[in-house]
């Protein structure tokens, strides 16, 4: 099988893996052990296998691997830092907003890049942002709290 | 899915991607956003090329109107300030309806297009813009009305050209005009059961200037309701008109029953969606409602 060298950043370290032409970002990511990026729907409509790509949330079954050459790449393991949890990973927790957490990743990461943009987003953006991602346990009312929690802007929409 | 691809190219410019594309003898594929092609799958596939760094990720003037790049992302369209200020921002409107945010950071308005699906979300506010697409073939570019691209793209006849911008000109100006896009879908990031835009202006009199419909997924590519158009101006606007032109334009469609909808549902739903949109134009330039 042809193989070709994918050198990108994840998580804020370099790599360089190899990888075939015609690989997804999903396979390559889960092959190299980055299990937080879940294998869902494969049709980019559940949002589970959701990364950061440059700041931007995608689907990274949807995305070829190639495609992610000199990029730099965020899953949920690089959201905790010195073994911290990031505060949206917090507010998840405190807000029952997690259950089998298969969703939660994506989830957490499409909340992280809205949050960076707009750090006192109204729910409707909220809503708007974890539109993509399905969740079978919780349901949306508590990740949308936990979300608006994070960004303190809670009280202030009201 | 794509287990034969023997090679990923990421050509620099359009000339590149388009000798790859003529060596790839019809077992390469252009990949833009890869949203399409990666659900559709690949088994045949052999080189893929990625044309999203070959330059064609621009909104820019280009008087008498403005050039959009054909890689350029749903989500950079929505965010355009440039298009936010055009034509009542229905192209931003728009592009902020096609699926889920993390979708709309790959996707791109060429990949939408060039896809050839009935569906395409930005093919209606395109049509009612009078856009053309710029197809880029091995030794010539060819400027078509978007009409024929989408004809061609539903029929797979550009399998060995590039899209590789649309040119949309400045829309007719005047304080008495209004724009809309409608859309029905199961949910806030489905694909559309139907779609609607429109444009119109008004005379000093309150009659119909011009006035441009076109609706999507109710036909085998996104089309101007002609009729329906012919039929409103010189006449005042008033609900009657409305009523009557979004019933011609339902008249004029060809949907088909599938697993979203039936036809008779969707023709239904054209004429509900064209007279939304023509109430939200007739608000915005003024006329009665």
């Amino acid at each position: 099988m042809k193989t070709m060298l994918l050198c990108l950043t994840v998580n804020g370290k370099p790599q360089a893996w190899s990888i075939a032409p015609g690989d997804l970002l999903l396979d390559v990511l889960r092959r190299e052990g980055y299990f937080g990026v879940k294998r869902g729907c494969e049709t980019g409509e559940c949002g589970a296998c959701a990364v950061l790509v440059d700041g931007k949330p995608i689907n990274s079954c949807l995305m070829f691997a190639a495609q992610a050459e000199g990029r730099e790449i965020l899953t949920i393991e690089g959201l905790a830092q010195d073994g911290r949890l990031a505060p949206l990973q917090e507010a998840f927790l405190d807000h029952g907003a997690v259950q089998c957490g298969f969703c939660t990743g994506g989830m957490i990461l499409s909340a992280k890049a809205l949050l960076d943009r707009h750090p006192h987003p109204t729910e409707e953006q909220v809503r708007e942002a974890l539109a993509g991602h399905l969740c079978r346990c919780t349901g949306y009312k508590k990740p949308v709290e936990a979300v608006l929690a994070a960004a303190g802007g809670k009280e202030a929409e009201r | 899915m794509f287990d034969q691809v023997e090679a990923f190219c990421r050509p620099a410019s359009v000339p590149e991607a388009l000798r790859l594309l003529q060596r790839g003898k019809g077992q390469a594929r252009i990949v833009a956003g890869g949203t399409d092609l990666v659900v559709a799958g690949g088994d045949s596939v052999r080189v893929l090329i990625d044309i999203t760094r070959a330059g064609l990720n621009y909104i820019r003037r280009k008087p008498p109107g403005l050039a959009i790049g054909s890689t350029t992302t749903l989500a950079e369209l929505e965010e355009s300030s440039l298009l936010q200020k055009f034509a009542g921002g229905i192209l931003p409107r728009a592009s902020a309806t096609c699926g889920s945010i993390a979708n709309r950071n790959l996707a791109t308005v060429g990949g939408n297009l060039a896809n050839g699906s009935p569906a395409a979300d930005m093919a209606t506010p395109l049509l009612v813009l009078d856009a053309q697409a710029v197809v880029a073939e091995p030794r010539r570019r060819r400027k078509v009305s978007l009409a024929a691209y989408l004809t061609g793209a539903a029929a797979n006849q550009w399998q060995k050209s590039i899209l590789v911008e649309l040119i949309v000109p400045d829309p007719p100006g005047g304080r008495h005009c209004g724009w809309s896009f409608q859309k029905l879908g199961r949910t806030a990031v489905d694909i559309s059961l139907v779609n609607v835009a429109a444009g119109l202006g008004l005379d000093s009199k309150g009659r119909v200037k011009w006035v441009r419909i076109a609706l999507g997924a109710v036909s085998p590519a996104a089309m101007r309701a002609a009729a329906a158009e012919e039929r409103m101006v010189g006449r005042a606007l008033d609900s009657a008109l409305i009523d009557e032109a979004a019933e011609e334009a339902s008249r004029e469609i060809q949907p088909i029953s599938d697993v979203r909808a039936s036809a008779d549902y969707r023709r239904q739903m054209s004429a509900v969606l064209t007279a939304r949109a023509l109430k939200e134009c007739a608000a915005q330039a003024g006329g009665s409602k």
